[in-house]
């Protein structure tokens, strides 16, 4: 249960197209973990998914029986939103009761399973609060609980960790995956922070302008990126990218190279140093080739660097990526 | 203690709080001027609900009502007066009778000696402060007022409902779903603000006259319960709820007559509370519509009622003024307990 297919799905507001051509499979059970900068679309494609939205074409299917027409509802699918969307009149515990009393649940089985979410969340103590008396991260523990009680065949998150702080964030990453693992659930997950998509995902797929991009396991993500775009978005500090003076095999124009990838050596690339971040266990310069390309390099140590100081840099080349004209990878 | 130092704050010579700058005295005499303009009409109105009709009609008007003391003398009750007699002095006498301009004037202490003739001229009646309750007790017990009353009771809270139901209904559609020519529905709702009730007041009245309402309080209800102030208002706060908050109960498998009567409304409270107290004021102040409609004495609202203590040849002030009183008692206490809810509701509706 909860395998969920999108069949060439196309979503237009007015003259917009926002979702251009997704054709995606997520097997069941899947951490499916959707990335992109601010506008790719992929909030909307969550949205066609949960049925809020319909698809200008293409198909949704869910466990192989065609969903596009069926009511957001009737889709066995539950939402987490990003602004959480709780309820702000009811308490905790009417908020997770709302949904199951809707669909005429009887009582004993709503208290069932409220207690339950409410153990595994450990929000127990807070069922007779309303969301206004909660912190941040209770309200979105209590989110997540809303989900939980209606045991949906899939969970969709939209952004769930973006109102959080950098701690708590850590902390929300590691019990979403916990959560994933002790129900085994299809989750789809909406993201723009690569490092969420990096450490949650069984799959991570990258969405640009409404279009596919990649879609892979996070460490082939990094280390066979599709075209240039990805290559540049996964990874921080992002990739760089050198223009080759003559087109090597394949028509390969641009060299990508890590950050992480740099090592100070005896010959190589010549580097003007601009300016020099220690962060501590690392240093990162950033810097200008010779050829006037701007660089960072993330270099092992604690180096002082002056600015205008010329670096030697070179890499392993086995860590090199090839791009031709089109950004796509070569070889 | 605190108080009286906030009241006697002055800003004083050169700030320092003490003697009195110009501004202080600008700053007095604004306030109390303001005071009085504001709450003289409305304290002038309730002690003169308390005259008797022969003190309203008294020239100068007083502010307190007065009446003359009276005593029992022989069995009846003879005014009193303050005498000055010819040497000069003063004295407390009751009136026996009067003749033109010359009364017999009795001392009370000594009701059996010979009655003094005093000039009327020579007199002051001798008066205290006295309530006449019997305007408010006359019309309860002996006019219709308790029906009049019923009867405004019904339309206010009746249409008062009946206003926050349609009106919510309609805002929530015009704020929540996106269908075309919502913004034209919104602008003629709208544009309805600029027709006044006397242009439609008879179409209005052939309305209600050929679907049989004439007469009867639902046709005072019926025709006010639309008010494009109501569906604006409501419009403009709904608004400001976000729309996540609809997207979740719909996952949540919430109907949409569920959203609106469980997620929208709760949320809109302050909106409707808002709307709620002016309808109340509105309904139960309205004086043309139900005059127009009711013609018969027994479906009379209190204001027509009141307009009834007033006739062609003879006014009853001391009635109409106790009534008037009566009649701004609900008003006013729907607005003692549920301002603070007007003025944090009309802030959040973005209608500041």
């Amino acid at each position: 249960m909860g395998a969920i297919t999108l069949e060439a799905i196309s979503k237009s507001f007015g003259p917009v197209e926002v979702i251009r051509d997704v054709t995606l499979e997520i097997p069941e059970g899947e951490l499916c973990v959707v990335v992109g900068p601010s506008g790719s679309g992929k909030s909307t494609l969550l949205r066609l998914i949960a049925g809020l939205d319909r698809p200008t074409r293409g198909r949704v299917l869910i466990d192989g029986a065609d969903v596009t027409a069926r009511p957001a509802a009737d889709r066995g699918l539950a939402m987490v939103f990003q602004s959480y969307a709780l309820y702000p009149h009811m308490t905790v515990r009417q908020n997770l009761a709302f949904g199951l009393e809707n669909s005429r649940m009887a009582r004993a089985e709503i208290a069932r399973r409220i207690d339950e979410a409410a153990r595994m969340l450990e929000i127990d103590g807070l069922l007779e609060r309303r969301p206004g008396q909660l912190s941040g991260g209770q309200r979105q523990r209590v989110a997540i609980g809303r989900a939980i009680v209606r045991e949906p065949v899939a969970f969709l998150l939209d952004e769930p960790l973006s109102n959080l702080d950098a701690e708590l964030r850590g902390a929300m990453r590691a019990e979403i995956a916990a959560l994933h693992r002790r129900l085994g659930r299809t989750m789809i997950h909406v993201t723009h922070d690569q490092i969420e998509a990096m450490t949650l995902a069984d799959r991570i797929v990258v969405l640009r302008d409404g279009r596919v991009e990649q879609v892979d396991a996070p460490l082939d993500l990094f280390n066979r990126p599709a075209n240039r775009f990805v290559a540049g978005f996964i990874g921080a500090p992002s990739m760089n990218f050198l223009t080759l003076p003559v087109p090597g095999p394949g028509g390969a124009v641009t060299l990508g190279v890590r950050p992480q990838h740099l090592r100070l050596v005896e010959r190589g690339l010549t580097v003007r140093v601009e300016a020099a971040e220690n962060l501590g266990a690392e240093t990162l310069v950033h810097g200008t080739t010779v050829t006037g390309e701007r660089l960072t390099a993330l270099l092992p140590g604690q180096l002082r660097p002056r600015a205008g100081e010329r670096l030697v840099l070179g890499h392993d080349p086995a860590d090199e990526h090839r791009f031709d004209t089109d950004g796509r990878r070569v070889g | 203690m605190r108080g009286a130092r906030f009241l006697t704050r002055r800003r004083g010579v050169a700030g320092s709080g003490r003697g009195w700058h110009w501004t202080d005295i600008a700053t007095w005499v604004w306030l109390v001027g303001g005071t009085v303009l504001m709450f003289g009409p409305a304290v002038w109105l309730v002690l003169s609900s308390f005259k008797t009709p022969a003190a309203l009609a008294e020239f100068p008007p007083t502010i307190l009502p007065y009446a003359q003391q009276t005593m029992e003398i022989d069995g009846r009750e003879r005014p009193l007066f303050t005498v000055t007699t010819p040497d000069g002095t003063t004295q407390t006498m009751a009136e026996l009778r009067r003749v033109g301009i010359v009364a017999q004037m009795v001392d009370p202490a000594a009701p059996e000696a010979e009655p003094l003739r005093v000039n009327i001229a020579e007199r002051e009646p001798l008066r205290e402060i006295a309530f006449a309750t019997s305007n408010y007790t006359e019309p309860f017990l002996r006019f219709d007022f308790w029906r009049f009353f019923r009867n405004s009771v019904f339309v206010t809270v009746v249409a008062t409902a009946l206003t926050l139901l349609t009106n919510s209904m309609a805002a929530f559609a015009l704020s929540k779903y996106d269908f075309r020519g919502r913004n034209a529905v919104m602008l003629l709702i709208i544009a309805t603000l600029m027709v006044p009730l006397s242009v439609i007041l008879v179409p209005l009245y052939s309305v209600v006259s050929a679907v049989g309402l004439l007469d009867t309080l639902w046709g005072v209800i019926l025709p006010t319960i639309a008010t494009p102030t109501g569906v604006f208002l409501l419009r403009q706060y709904m608004l400001t709820i976000p729309d996540e908050l609809l997207e979740a109960a719909r996952m949540d498998h919430a109907s949409e007559w569920q959203i609106y009567w469980r997620i929208v409304l709760p949320l809109a409270a302050p909106a409707l509370a808002v709307l709620a107290i002016f309808s109340v004021v509105w309904r139960w102040n309205d004086f043309l519509w139900p005059l127009v409609v009711l013609t018969s004495t027994r479906n009379y609202t209190l204001q027509i009622g009141l307009n009834s203590y007033a006739g062609e040849l003879n006014v009853q002030w001391h009635y109409i003024l106790a009534m008037t009183v009566a009649a701004i008692v609900p008003v006013v206490l729907v607005f003692v307990f549920l301002q603070r809810f007007i003025t944090s509701g009309i802030a959040s509706a973005g209608l500041k």
